[in-house]
This record gives structure tokens, sequence and C-alpha cells, in this order.
């Protein structure tokens, strides 16, 4: 067991993924089946966030594979990289919009089953079928990394496959070398993503934790989108630090545990602030105190961004410190 | 003149440790604090800004003052995570003068958030509506200023000139 075997783990997860959400949705829809919507749109969301340490695993699996025997047709890890790069950028803006959609039907103010707004729906299907597209790509030159059986040989020299093995390295020219000052900006655009998710997630929590108890959980939930919106915008930002400066996070113990801690941090955010599920503790008025369950886990929601910040705040120590990677 | 007294604070034994402790708890701790401080500061003080602006309009606006509390508890981890990293790197901090936007910039904002809450949420016999109205005015300002502020923040580790320590 090495950190190669997590990209192993993972990487059929957002590719299969991405098509099984896709087909769900689209059944949800010819059906009129508001359940099966509410489940793919949940799906596309915690697949969006498993994308994430697939991507970032990515990298460490190359530098393990490279001290192997074969030698590692270069082109092709570059043209799969960059189609990857494509691939987590849709499936997170998938992610993003239909966790909004699954927000959509918890609006108190609108008569229940509350109805998905209709550009939501078409933005989602754009985008999932652009982000399947792309994981079939990433799929098949990661798979033919190590198949070269798969192999044809337009497939290596194709004008498609030429483009995209220059799109990492331009992203990451862009990051780090356009100007000296597009990281700071990243950086601040990081930190105000973080106040929003403090503030609509973190709010929406603490209420559920028993604090502020006047007032009603319904109306904080309204603005969870904003949370969202913070998480997006960090998920976008993070993803342009990794790709500027890779080897900066991909051995670092505390940035998997920052992404694990992410993983978790959504998941929850997904299953209980938004899926119909637990939608009665969103029903909580004034003054009421909510179930130990809801108290539990919005404490766990809390804690884990507390650590997701901690831990984000002290990756250049260990960096410095742990001497981690090759 | 003032360089010899950051100097003479950066060689105490606190600046020190701040600086090169291999403690967990020196400067990296410092700095989560400050992060969270701020989450916790400029988060509640959106929530209510938002709220003020007319977002989420069923959500009552006069239990919205408990926040307030928060925007304390948040300043106050701030100051005090605030001066232990200023103790850290005094020269870095002051001669920049990005250091006194932010300062000013994070006065304005907590002015703006004090006038919302005394001319909006004292006054118990304004109806939802009027308090928007009336608040509208701090809450933009309030919200411009923080934004300000976390972005000076930010550009601070990019923009000193002079580092002694």
């Amino acid at each position: 067991m090495n950190l190669a075997h997590i990209h192993l783990l993972l990487n059929h997860w957002p590719i299969i993924g991405a098509f099984v959400g896709l087909f769900l949705f689209l059944v949800a829809f010819l059906a009129n089946s508001d359940d099966l919507k509410q489940t793919s749109l949940a799906f596309f969301t915690l697949i969006a966030l498993l994308a994430i340490p697939t991507y970032f695993s990515g990298d460490v699996a190359n530098e393990v594979l490279k001290e192997s025997s074969t030698r590692l047709p270069k082109d092709l890890v570059n043209t799969h990289q960059g189609a990857a790069l494509l691939s987590l950028v849709f499936m997170e803006l998938t992610g993003g919009l239909a966790l909004i959609g699954l927000w959509q039907f918890s609006r108190m103010s609108r008569p229940a089953p509350a109805p998905v707004a209709r550009w939501n729906f078409t933005l989602v299907l754009i985008l999932s079928i652009v982000t399947a597209g792309m994981m079939t790509a990433t799929g098949n030159t990661g798979g033919a990394i190590r198949h070269p059986e798969i192999l044809s040989a337009e497939d290596a020299a194709s004008a498609v496959g030429a483009m995209g093995s220059k799109i990492v390295p331009s992203v990451s020219h862009f990051v780090t070398a356009s100007s000296r000052w597009v990281w700071p900006v990243l950086e601040t655009l990081h930190f105000l993503g973080l106040i929003l998710i403090v503030a609509a997630i973190g709010g929406l929590n603490l209420r559920l934790l028993g604090f502020v108890k006047d007032l009603p959980v319904a109306p904080l939930h309204r603005l969870l989108p904003w949370g969202i919106a913070g998480l997006v915008i960090n998920i976008i930002t993070g993803i342009l630090f990794f790709v500027g400066m890779p080897f900066f996070y991909a051995w670092n113990p505390l940035f998997h545990l920052k992404m694990a801690s992410i993983v978790l941090a959504g998941g929850t955010l997904v299953v209980f602030n938004c899926t119909s599920a637990f939608r009665s503790w969103a029903r909580l008025g004034s003054g009421e105190e909510p179930p130990a369950v809801a108290k539990f886990i919005a404490a766990s929601s809390l804690m884990l961004w507390l650590v997701i910040i901690v831990l984000g705040r002290y990756l250049p120590l260990t960096q410095e410190s742990l001497r981690v990677g090759p | 003149m003032f360089l010899s007294i950051f100097q003479a604070i950066e060689a105490t034994g606190l600046s020190t440790w701040i600086r090169e402790s291999d403690s967990i708890f020196s400067f990296w701790f410092i700095l989560s604090v400050h992060a969270i401080g701020m989450g916790v500061l400029v988060g509640a003080s959106v929530l209510i800004g938002l709220r003020i602006l007319g977002l989420a309009p069923d959500l009552p606006i006069a239990p919205l003052k408990r926040f307030y509390r928060f925007i304390w508890v948040g300043f106050w981890i701030q100051v005090a995570s605030g001066l232990l990293l200023l103790t850290g790197y005094p020269t870095k901090s002051l001669t920049n003068p990005l250091f006194y936007v932010k300062l000013t910039l994070i006065g304005l904002a907590l002015t703006s958030m004090q006038m919302l809450r005394n001319r909006v949420f004292a006054d118990a016999s304004l109806s939802e509506a009027a308090m928007m109205a009336k608040g509208r005015v701090f809450a933009v300002w309030a919200l411009i200023f923080w934004v300000g502020a976390v972005t000076a923040g930010r550009l601070l580790a990019y923009t000193y000139t002079v580092l002694t320590a």
C-alpha cells in the first residue's frame, strides 16, 4: 500500500458516477419523480466531492509510477492530466448547481413539493453532459497509460491530445508565473469564500446546535446558497493552487487530512442540510429545540469546518518542517 | 527611531518564540486562530448585512441582534491573535502602509456595524421594512469595508518591504 493506491481506489468513481448521475437525472425527469430528482442531484454533488481527492492523488500516482520499471508515455500522461482537470472543474460546477437545485426543493415559501427551477435543470443537464464527455476522455487516456494494448496510433498523436497536454502547464503558468498578483488575489477569494461558508453553513449549524434559538431554522436555510457559492469558490481556487504548485501539497499528510475533511463536511452538508430525509430539522420554528441527532450532526459539521481552516493554515509549516515527498 | 523600538520588540523572548519556536502552538497556531476569528467576525456581519439588504425575507430581523455577540467574540479573538502576530513581526507590519489601511477599514466596518445596531436594532418600534430601509446604507458600507479589510490583510504577506526578523 502506498499513496498511488489512493488514485486507483478513487479514479473509477467520478467517471462511472458522472454517467450514472446523468442517467438517473434523465429518468427522474422522464418519470417526473421528485424523489428521484433529488436523489440524482445529491448523487452528482457527492460524486463532485469524491472527484477532488481523485484529481489531487494523480500527481502522486504519476511520481510513484515514474520510478517503476516501465517507461510511461509522457504525452499521454499530460493529456490525461489536462482532461482530468477539465473534468474536475466541470464536475465541481455540476455538483455546485445540483446542490442549489437540491436546496430549491426545500424552499419553505413555496408550496410543497417546491419545483426545481427550470434554469437549474437546464444548467445541470448541459454541464453534466459536458462532464460525462470530459470524463470519457479522462478515463480513456488514463487507462491507456497502463494499457498500451487499447491505444491506437491516431489516439496518441491526435490534435485534441496535443491540445489536452497543454492544459495543465498553461493553467499552472497562469497561476504562478503570469503575474505576481494572481496568487494573492486567488488567496483573497479563498478567504472570502471561507467567510461565506462560515456565515451561511456555520450560521445554520449554530442554530441547529441550539444557539440563537429565537431564529426559526427555515429562513436561515434559505441563506444556504451563499454558503454553497463560497464552497464552489473555494474548491475552484483550491484546484488552481494545486495546479500551480502540485508538489507543495501532493505528499503533505495535512493536505490529505484537509481533503478528507472537506469530503466529510461537504457530504454532511449535502445529506443532512439539503436532502428531504432530514427536512424536518429545517421546519423548526422560533424557540424550538433541535433534536439530539441534529445537534450532534451540527456540532460535527462545525468542528469539521474549523479543522479544515486550521489544517489549511498549517500547510506551509508542514511542507517546511516535514520535508515530505521525494 | 521607530525601527529600533521594533527591533527591541523582536529581540524579546515572546517575539522570538512566536516566530521561531518549533511548538505547534506558535506562529501557525496563532495564524489559524486569526483565520477562525475572521470567519466568526466577518461571517456574523455578513449574515446580518445580507438580511438587511433583503435576502431571506422570511428571516425575522430583530433576533439577528444576537449575532452581534458573535461579532464581539470574533473581534476580541482578532485583537488577541493580531497583537501576538504583531509582537512576532512588528517591523514587517508597521513599516507597511497597507497595514494601516487594513486597520482603518476594520475600524470603518465595525463603525458601520455599530451604527446599524444603534439606528436599527436598538429601535424596537421600527417595522421590518423600516429597518431594511434605514439599515441599507450601513449594511452596504459594512460589507464593502469588510471585503476591503480581508483583501488588505491577505495582501500584507506580499507587500512588506522591511523585514528585520
